[in-house]
């Protein structure tokens, strides 16, 4: 088994690949990173030519066309949208911008009534905006992103795979992979999970994000919380974007993870879920 | 209570924990020679190249990052095919509140960064290294080992480690190769 990482994505991209020769195992990892990088290089929220930027400044005024994997990205998210109740939303960008979780862009600009509802997806892999809005990719990208490399290592005949973004990780092949969480109060220290085959597992926490990374649609405010909350699902997209609902629901959100295949993990002081979060609401 | 079951394999408290608590995290990728592979994969030879530094190129170093870890100026190679220069390879360190990393950067030969490769990772969280029993997993194990999945090395998932010191790193490199590599 060959394991390299590359600091892409903002963070460290770890890939594990076996294969039959070391030689496929080396071009098969070269092949998953360049398309990590594609990903960074379409979805990144400050990279001047990325599509994420491109629709953010024009596609208030007129259909701009995307990369298909683009378009494929904000398919999924409209779904989890929908599916949500609106509570994962990617039109949050203004509001990332204004706290400083994301890096200022200049010249963005965001009608403060514009939601999720607002990003029109037309045939030819066009996208519209019906109000100004700031879109960010950041809390699906990320996911898709490990999508695309255990997709690329598996057709460059890869036996078995992990990658892993900073935490965002998805294995392939007939084996079990060995699985920890990061304590979200003790961010040293781990604890096992019963082992992960041909499955993704996204974690959010806040423990390096010190005025919290995730913030609530309706009140525009960052949801700080000691917790950390795990989502397993059969794509790291989904998985990515559902730690997201789970993190601001007050409720877990029990038929949508249903519904997606998906399970859910909280670390965290108990009761977690219901009082801590509702009083964060409250607060927020 | 019975729909929650469904959906949520565990809610616990820390201090009640029943399952194992893992120490510090550390995994080393590739060697020297493989990250020399990894970056420059035409190269038919590296050669060190030996640098110094005046007193003047080492405050100008340091006015442009805050990396704090001495300049790697023993690990400095250029990358040929044959006669032809690719560019240079640097082994460098870099360190964060959390994180110690080896890695090596590719610069080609008009001052671009070509790639990055991370050689060895290790985190420390102040007083809670206990690094003895999670490096037991890494013992004898180079990248290239092949390994029993299920004696491997635990991949870890949590919140995101920013890259950011590596970045920092980086531009140090580049400053680094204006003084000192441009041209040689």
């Amino acid at each position: 088994m060959l394991r390299r990482a590359r600091p892409l994505l903002g963070t460290f991209v770890e890939v594990a690949v076996s294969a039959k020769t070391r030689e496929m195992e080396w071009q098969a990892a070269i092949a998953a990173f360049e398309a990590v990088a594609q990903v960074h290089r379409l979805m990144s929220f400050h990279e001047p030519d990325s599509d994420v930027t491109r629709i953010n400044r024009c596609a208030h005024t007129r259909p701009v066309e995307v990369d298909a994997r683009t378009y494929a990205v904000l398919g999924r998210a409209r779904l989890l949208s929908r599916e949500s109740s609106g509570v994962f939303d990617c039109s949050v960008g203004d509001r990332l911008m204004a706290l400083g979780v994301l890096p200022r862009v200049a010249g963005l600009r965001a009608d403060r009534a514009a939601t999720w509802r607002d990003v029109t997806l037309l045939p030819g892999n066009q996208v519209r905006f019906r109000r100004r809005l700031t879109l960010d990719l950041g809390g699906i990208a990320k996911g898709f992103a490990v999508d695309q490399a255990i997709e690329t290592l598996a057709q460059r005949g890869a036996t078995a795979a992990c990658v892993n973004a900073g935490g965002d990780l998805r294995v392939f092949g007939d084996c079990d992979w060995p699985i920890a969480l990061r304590r979200p109060d003790a961010p040293g220290e781990f604890v096992s999970l019963p082992p992960l085959r041909n499955r993704a597992l996204a974690t959010t926490a806040d423990t390096f994000a010190p005025h919290g990374a995730i913030v609530h649609p309706a009140s525009g405010q960052p949801l700080r919380s000691p917790r950390s909350v795990s989502v397993l699902a059969p794509t790291c997209m989904d998985a990515d974007a559902l730690t997201k609902v789970v993190w601001l629901e007050e409720h877990l959100p029990v038929s949508l993870l249903e519904k997606m295949d998906a399970h859910a993990i909280v670390l965290g002081p108990a009761p977690a879920l219901s009082e801590s979060a509702a009083a964060h609401c409250a607060a927020g | 209570m019975r729909d929650i079951d469904r959906a949520l394999l565990l809610l616990v408290a820390p201090p009640a924990l029943v399952l194992t608590a893992l120490p510090a995290r550390s995994v080393e990728y590739l060697s020297t020679e493989q990250a020399q592979r990894a970056l420059f994969a035409d190269a038919s030879r590296f050669e060190p190249v030996p640098i110094t530094l005046s007193e003047a190129d080492r405050a100008a170093l340091a006015k442009v990052s805050g990396t704090r870890t001495p300049l790697p100026l023993d690990r400095i190679w250029r990358a040929m095919r044959d006669d032809q220069l690719l560019g240079h390879l640097i082994v460098d360190e870099v360190y964060g509140k959390h994180e110690f990393i080896t890695y090596a950067a590719a610069i080609d030969a008009n001052g671009a960064v070509l790639g990055i490769e991370i050689m060895d990772y290790r985190e420390t969280h102040g007083g809670q290294v206990r690094e003895a029993g999670w490096r037991e997993q890494f013992r004898g194990k180079r990248s290239g080992d092949a390994l029993e999945l299920d004696e491997d090395i635990v991949n870890i998932s949590g919140a995101t480690m920013s890259c950011k010191h590596v970045t920092e790193g980086v531009r140090r490199l580049l400053a680094l190769y204006d003084i000192a590599l441009k041209g040689r």
